[in-house]
């Protein structure tokens, strides 16, 4: 193991991850749901998919212990969560041309 | 976590990932078959926007938000546990363990509630395009969530900590592809 940080601070750093977890869905919902579950809207969409990607990301960082890797895995990751929910919010917003 | 460049093995370039190379490779496969499905899912609705619009408005968004607290819930316990087996605690890292496969069972039991209500209705995987990719999504994540829940009770009961810190990177794999999931087919409508 080489993991040499000290178990209060690992035990903090995953707490204050499942926090920003919770904390994101409950944006999520709150955005979607403050629009009568009829039509959510490109805001509600953008903010819902914007907090699956930041959540994407800390389960990968924190809980997966990405951030430990090099900057070149973190990038791809990056570019493809970007590329997925970037693509899905394109997919949302053509009907709307 | 452990890297794989302890082990001295020759990973090239997955070397510098923290944990199991393969179960990164994994990771990367199914994020990828994921991201197809779901991207799949966006493009086929533009085709039919009305029968979308009306499948997501049958949807209990109260169960899905649910389901995703357990889920992220149940990804803290399988960290924790990999803490645990890190500082030698085994029956902390174990009941961890026990506690992220639990969560992990009642994010199917929800599941299987919202499967039956739609089954009352006569929702079922033919009824349309909308649920038809619904089930197939669905249904192909919460198969990843039995066999996660199978995986953490082997390297419970097969105690190391490589083997924890492996069967939990199943695990968040499993909760990441719910977070991409959850906005995308019960959300962005």
């Amino acid at each position: 193991m080489t993991h040499d940080e000290a178990a209060r601070d690992w035990s903090r750093r995953l707490a204050r991850a499942w926090a920003w977890l919770a904390g994101l869905t409950g944006l999520s919902l709150v955005a979607v749901l403050g629009f009568g579950q009829v039509e959510a809207g490109a805001a509600a969409a953008a903010v819902a998919l914007a907090a699956s990607y930041f959540k994407a990301r800390l389960v990968l960082h924190h809980f997966l212990d990405l951030r430990r890797a090099d900057a070149g895995w973190r990038g791809f990751f990056a570019a493809m969560l970007a590329a997925i929910l970037g693509g899905l919010m394109v997919a949302y917003l053509i009907p709307a041309f | 976590m452990t890297d794989a460049t302890e082990t001295g093995q020759g990973w090239g370039a997955l070397s510098s990932l923290p944990g199991n190379p393969i179960m990164w490779v994994l990771i990367i496969s199914e994020l990828l078959v994921f991201g197809a499905f779901f991207l799949g899912f966006g493009g086929a609705r533009l085709f039919e926007p009305e029968v979308f619009r009306a499948g997501q408005a049958r949807l209990d968004i109260a169960l899905g938000g649910a389901n995703t607290l357990i889920l992220v819930s149940s990804g803290w316990l399988a960290a924790k546990a990999v803490q645990a087996a890190h500082d030698g605690r085994v029956a902390a890292s174990r009941r961890f363990l026990a506690a992220a496969g639990a969560l992990g069972v009642a994010f199917l039991a929800v599941k299987g509630v919202e499967y039956a209500d739609k089954a009352a209705h006569g929702i079922g995987i033919e009824t349309d395009t909308f649920w038809t990719l619904f089930y197939l999504m669905t249904g192909f994540h919460a198969m990843h969530v039995v066999m996660g829940i199978i995986v953490l009770a082997i390297v419970g009961w097969r105690f190391s900590a490589e083997n924890i810190e492996t069967g939990t990177a199943f695990w968040h794999m499993v909760d990441l592809i719910w977070l991409i999931l959850f906005p995308i087919v019960y959300l962005v409508r």
